[in-house]
């Protein structure tokens, strides 16, 4: 059962340097599978325990960084409706015909107000998973590196300026409720009355967040991240990612916001990831949100010393 | 038999400091190794952009970096990314951008910005 319109993440479409080296890293570390690539050059990958045919797509660019996010709506009329209250915010939307997102129905194509691409759609062509749906085992012996379960979520940068009256936090914040039915799970609010919302975390599922906004000078992609079930298993990520040198950005410890367990780390062309593991708690719509003040908004980020580790404000892509 | 690259130095015109570097270790790696404070260690791909330098003198080998930080005509007039260069003779170079700015960050007024 839904609680919205809006089912869950979709995929991600990031732009790649070096495709192999990215390729390697999307596999080889995270253990995704290739389930696809078109004439231009994209690849699809899924991960283990994903129905849908991919989640994330790969683009070779110039520039790092995301072309743009997806979320799955539960079926096509509902995604007409969505079309409508889109536009009815005030927000243009292009109607994209079956085919557009490979091995996808009709989809939209509009602009959040801190300028990153979003993008609806109703069908994607399904694998299921790995491990079946008929006296599955827990897990598939054959998915190399740190078997990620599923994209979880992506935190997104959004242009934030108070002082010349830019808050695109709040905005991107207030159009995913009015306009596609996301929650508010969590906020910081900053500036000397408070008054200022400088990040905050939504959700359409019963996951702490599906998507995450943060205000920074410039928009961006922040880090889109990927499930593992506990503790355990983020550890042995890190391990995983050390044996192959991967850029780990912030070894494990657990965030106050959202309650996950954590690392940050690089894809081979700077695009941060993120594992995800824990359920945090029972996000729903009728849970009051929670606030982290400024004075504690690096409690809320890293809960365990409280202070900025990595580079979480000034690297992003 | 452990191979060794050959080591180079590089020099730092800002800060009239130098560090050496291994032939197969990327600038960025050498400078952190110097355990100065305020260095920025971002992706180490070439994608984030924090670690722009200016190589004033000498000759090094690139990788893919964004042209969103580093474009044509940049590269042309020796603007790189740290964690892009590899050494191929002594170094002298300018950090700049926000290489330089991050030693002396100003404190935010809004939380995150």
């Amino acid at each position: 059962m839904s609680i919205s319109g809006v089912l869950r993440i979709g995929h991600i479409n990031l732009r790649v340097l070096d495709m192999e080296a990215a390729l390697d890293h999307y596999t080889n570390i995270l253990g995704m599978k290739q389930t696809d690539a078109d004439d231009h050059g994209n690849i699809y990958l899924k991960c283990w325990d994903e129905v849908d045919k991919y989640s994330v797509i790969l683009s070779k660019a110039d520039k790092a960084g995301m072309d743009h996010i997806a979320y799955k709506v539960a079926s096509e009329a509902e995604l007409n409706t969505y079309a409508q209250r889109i536009r009815d915010y005030g927000i243009e939307v292009a109607e994209e015909a079956a085919g557009t997102l490979l091995s996808c129905g009709p989809s939209l194509r509009f602009t959040l107000p801190s300028g990153h691409v979003m993008r609806l759609y109703a069908e994607k062509e399904q694998l299921g998973t790995a491990v079946g749906t008929t006296n599955p085992p827990p897990w598939p012996t054959d998915y190399p590196g740190i078997k990620a379960h599923w994209l979880d979520h992506a935190l997104l940068m959004c242009e934030l300026n108070p002082e010349k009256g830019v808050n695109t936090v709040a905005r991107n914040s207030e159009f995913m409720r009015d306009a596609l039915d996301f929650f508010l799970t969590e906020q910081v609010m900053v500036g000397p009355d408070g008054d200022i919302q400088a990040a905050t975390w939504m959700a359409c599922t019963n996951t702490p967040h599906d998507i995450a906004f943060v205000g920074a000078p410039k928009s961006g992609l922040h880090h889109c991240a990927f499930f593992l079930d506990e503790w355990y298993d983020v550890l042995k990520a890190a391990d995983w990612m050390a044996m192959n040198n991967v850029k780990i950005d912030v070894t494990p410890q657990r965030h106050g916001i959202t309650r996950g367990y954590t690392i940050y780390f690089f894809d081979p062309s700077g695009n941060r990831n993120e594992t995800f593991a824990g359920l945090g708690y029972m996000a729903s719509p009728d849970r009051p949100p929670i606030t982290w003040t400024e004075d504690q908004l690096w409690r809320g980020i890293f809960y365990h010393t409280g202070e900025e580790a990595g580079e979480f404000t000034s690297v992003y892509t | 038999m452990l191979m060794r690259g050959r080591r180079w130095l590089v020099e730092i015109e800002d800060t009239d400091e130098s560090f050496r570097c291994e032939e197969n270790e990327h600038l960025l790696q050498g400078m952190l190794r110097m355990g100065k404070k305020g260095i920025p260690s971002g992706c180490h791909g070439g994608g984030c952009g924090v670690c722009k330098i200016r190589i004033l003198d000498g000759e090094a080998e690139f990788g893919v970096m964004s042209a969103e930080h580093v474009n044509g005509e940049e590269r042309e007039r020796g603007y790189a990314l740290a964690c892009r260069t590899w050494p191929r003779s002594d170094l002298r170079i300018r950090v700049v951008g926000k290489m330089a700015r991050n030693v002396l960050r100003p404190k935010r007024k809004y939380g995150f910005v």
